[in-house]
């Protein structure tokens, strides 16, 4: 069976394109999908039934017997810790919150890795973004800062900028300019009209040099900025000037380099800086899948997008404090519970160490790096394949996800309901 | 007054203590402390011996010294507004926060948020202090508006970050950005660091170490003598951040 505009559930894209044939509970071929979608539709290594660690392996367990005993460890914890979420659907994101908040515990998704800072930016100076239909017909300058289209989001270009005509832009691939900086080049520096060569950590000098110049100081600004000529800086500032509309990506080049959430702010203050003389938006470029969906879901329940701490009863939010990275690596929590993330593949080793010391419980299709620290693992079925719900693209698009075929598995919100369940009769 | 907190024993010792209640006014009019232990509300003696020496009738009167494990104690000295807080080791984040008056010491190191959004009063810390020294909550437009902070040792990151008032003077070395969205007050820095006063509008920072990237939006404006520590030095006086108004002062030793 064919089933098309299919949602691909594998990064901040969504591409919702996609044509997914169907034999049986497997998928046997898709069409439009990049590398990485194929690799995620059509790959196999799920786990079968849930499993708990004895002695030196594992042993097969029901899921009732794993439900009851996470829901166990997490009653009996002082700081619990409940992290990842950005695999998965709102419906369950949702669920997982509300857990948090009876539980007492600390919230967080994989944002604290990835556009943490960039979330930080924004609530110091706001957000001048778009959605990337208006910049696929519109941009006409587009600029990606420490991002890597083609590897991390490889139909981002085809889909929305340099290779995608839009309705004010009949010829795109020769109407759009396209400016690349990044500390070295890349496939996407590659078919960049401009490269722009940053000496590692220098984002925030060259961010603040081209506001200055936008201000009309460009009197004050040294021959070279942090690898950058002067005459560059000139030639990109003039460029963004004249455009009509242009549109800036980033990436974790520019989040989770030194400054973090300064880079990003000083990028946004350049984009407002660039709105006095055009057009300007900037936007960044989501990794995870629903990482924007576990924002969104955090922020309407919560009022705070990630790193939400429920230890007293009310929400507190300080990243630095409450993130999940932090707790971890100061041996805070005495449990974790991992949904829809890999921490163990992703967190530095001090964290995974201690994920490894406490009981670690991981809810997720796959065997990962996270199986080889956690006592328990619960499979669930993979949102937007064999599970259904509703996530958010990149620039804030919520989109309906489609069960493809009906598996054999509970999805996330069905495991999470009944850990709830547990727990809020436990709570009384 | 003397109140003396020294640190129980715990089971899970790594889990953090909120401890705002400990404030010298609160000694006098309280009898039913509370602090949070993760997620579980305890009583103050729960997690420390208390031992109070003496009669007081106002806070000032009061001096609380805490030994032990302090640490991982979070949030002690916030909204003080009188008496004294004696730390004999380090102290976990957020220590002094909105405090208006009174004096905190701090024999060992202080972790991050020292004096976050603090008015008044005097912060000494004998040891290192960490991120965030003297800086602003998450969005907060105004860091520190008054009062002084004095770090014997070095401190993390963004120290002074929205500094808006007051006086933090830093005897050793900051991390990186220091100063940075400052739009008054004076910075101190006796060390070293990188990047200082990025997108500042307003105030001075003195460093009187070695500045390591300094931001190319700047302007020089000349040379300034000036003392630090006893010793003589002549600085470079920059004007910016021109990125934007660039209304504050940095300088630097020539």
């Amino acid at each position: 069976m064919k089933i098309e505009d299919v949602v691909c559930s594998f990064c901040g894209c969504l591409c919702d394109d996609l044509v997914v044939e169907v034999d049986g509970k497997k998928v046997v071929n898709v069409e439009n999908g990049c590398t990485l979608a194929n690799e995620k539709f059509m790959g196999d290594h799920r786990l079968e039934t849930p499993i708990r660690r004895t002695g030196n392996g594992w042993e097969k367990i029901s899921y009732e017997e794993a439900i009851a005993e996470t829901a166990a460890i997490l009653l009996d914890a002082d700081r619990p810790l409940l992290y990842g979420w950005s695999g998965t659907f709102g419906e369950a994101q949702s669920v997982g919150v509300h857990l948090a908040e009876i539980l007492g515990a600390v919230i967080d998704n994989t944002s604290t890795v990835c556009h943490g800072p960039s979330i930080l930016a924004i609530q110091e100076v706001g957000h001048p973004g778009c959605t990337l239909g208006q910049v696929r017909n519109r941009a006409d300058v587009v600029v990606y800062w420490g991002a890597n289209p083609i590897d991390a989001h490889p139909r981002h270009m085809s889909r929305y900028t340099t290779y995608c005509d839009g309705f004010f832009l009949k010829d795109a691939f020769k109407d759009r300019k396209v400016i690349v900086v990044d500390v070295r080049e890349t496939e996407s520096s590659n078919v960049a009209d401009e490269f722009v060569r940053v000496n590692p950590g220098g984002d925030y000098a060259v961010l603040s040099a081209l506001r200055a110049i936008v201000r009309g100081k460009r009197d004050i600004i040294p021959p070279n900025v942090e690898g950058v000529s002067r005459e560059q800086l000139f030639r990109v500032a003039d460029i963004c000037i004249a455009a009509k509309f242009g549109a800036i990506f980033f990436g974790l080049g520019l989040t989770m380099s030194p400054g973090k959430n300064k880079n990003i702010r000083n990028a946004i203050e350049l984009t407002q800086e660039l709105s006095r003389h055009t057009k300007f938006t900037i936007s960044p470029m989501r990794g995870h899948w629903n990482v924007y969906g576990s924002n969104e879901v955090f922020t309407w329940i919560t009022g705070y997008p990630y790193a939400v701490d429920f230890a007293r009863g009310i929400a507190f939010y300080n990243p630095g404090e409450t993130t999940s990275v932090d707790i971890l690596r100061r041996g805070e929590c005495d449990a974790c519970l991992v949904v829809a993330s890999d921490p163990g593949a992703h967190f530095p080793r001090a964290c995974a160490e201690h994920l490894a010391r406490i009981p670690t419980v991981q809810i997720d299709p796959h065997v990962n790096v996270t199986t080889h620290l956690a006592r328990i693992q619960i499979p669930v079925g993979v949102a937007g394949i064999d599970a259904e719900g509703t996530a958010y693209r990149m620039d804030g698009v919520p989109l309906r996800t489609r069960r493809l075929y009906k598996g054999d598995y509970p999805d996330d919100q069905e495991v999470l309901r009944k850990i709830y369940e547990i727990v809020r009769e436990a709570k009384g | 007054m003397r109140v003396v907190l020294k640190t129980r024993p715990r089971v899970k010792p790594k889990i953090p203590i909120e401890a705002e209640e400990i404030i010298p006014q609160n000694f006098l009019r309280k009898n039913d402390m509370k602090v949070f232990e993760g997620n579980k509300e305890r009583a103050l003696d729960d997690l420390f011996f208390v031992t109070v020496e003496g009669p007081a009738v106002s806070p000032d009167q009061v001096e609380v010294i805490l030994t032990g494990d302090t640490g991982v104690v979070k949030r002690v000295g916030e909204y003080m507004n009188a008496g004294r807080i004696i730390v004999e080791g380090d102290i976990g984040m957020h220590c002094g926060n909105f405090m208006s008056a009174g004096e905190i010491i701090i024999r060992g190191n202080a972790d991050a948020w020292l004096g976050r959004e603090m008015r008044g009063g005097r912060i000494l810390c004998e040891g290192d202090a960490g991120h965030y020294c003297a800086a602003g909550y998450r969005g907060e437009k105004r860091g520190m508006r008054g009062g002084t902070i004095e770090v014997k040792g070095n401190t993390g990151d963004f120290t002074a970050e929205y500094l808006s008032g007051g006086e933090v003077l830093i005897h050793g070395s900051t991390g990186d950005l220091p100063g940075v969205e400052m739009r008054g007050g004076t910075l101190w820095i006796g060390g070293g660091c990188s990047r200082p006063c990025g997108n500042m509008t307003g105030g001075t920072c003195m460093v009187f170490g070695e500045v390591k990237s300094m931001l190319p939006t700047f302007i020089r404006s000349g040379l300034q003598d000036m003392e630090f520590q006893g010793e003589k030095h002549q600085m470079r006086v920059y004007l910016g951040d021109v990125a934007n108004r660039g209304k504050g002062t940095l300088l630097t030793r020539n």
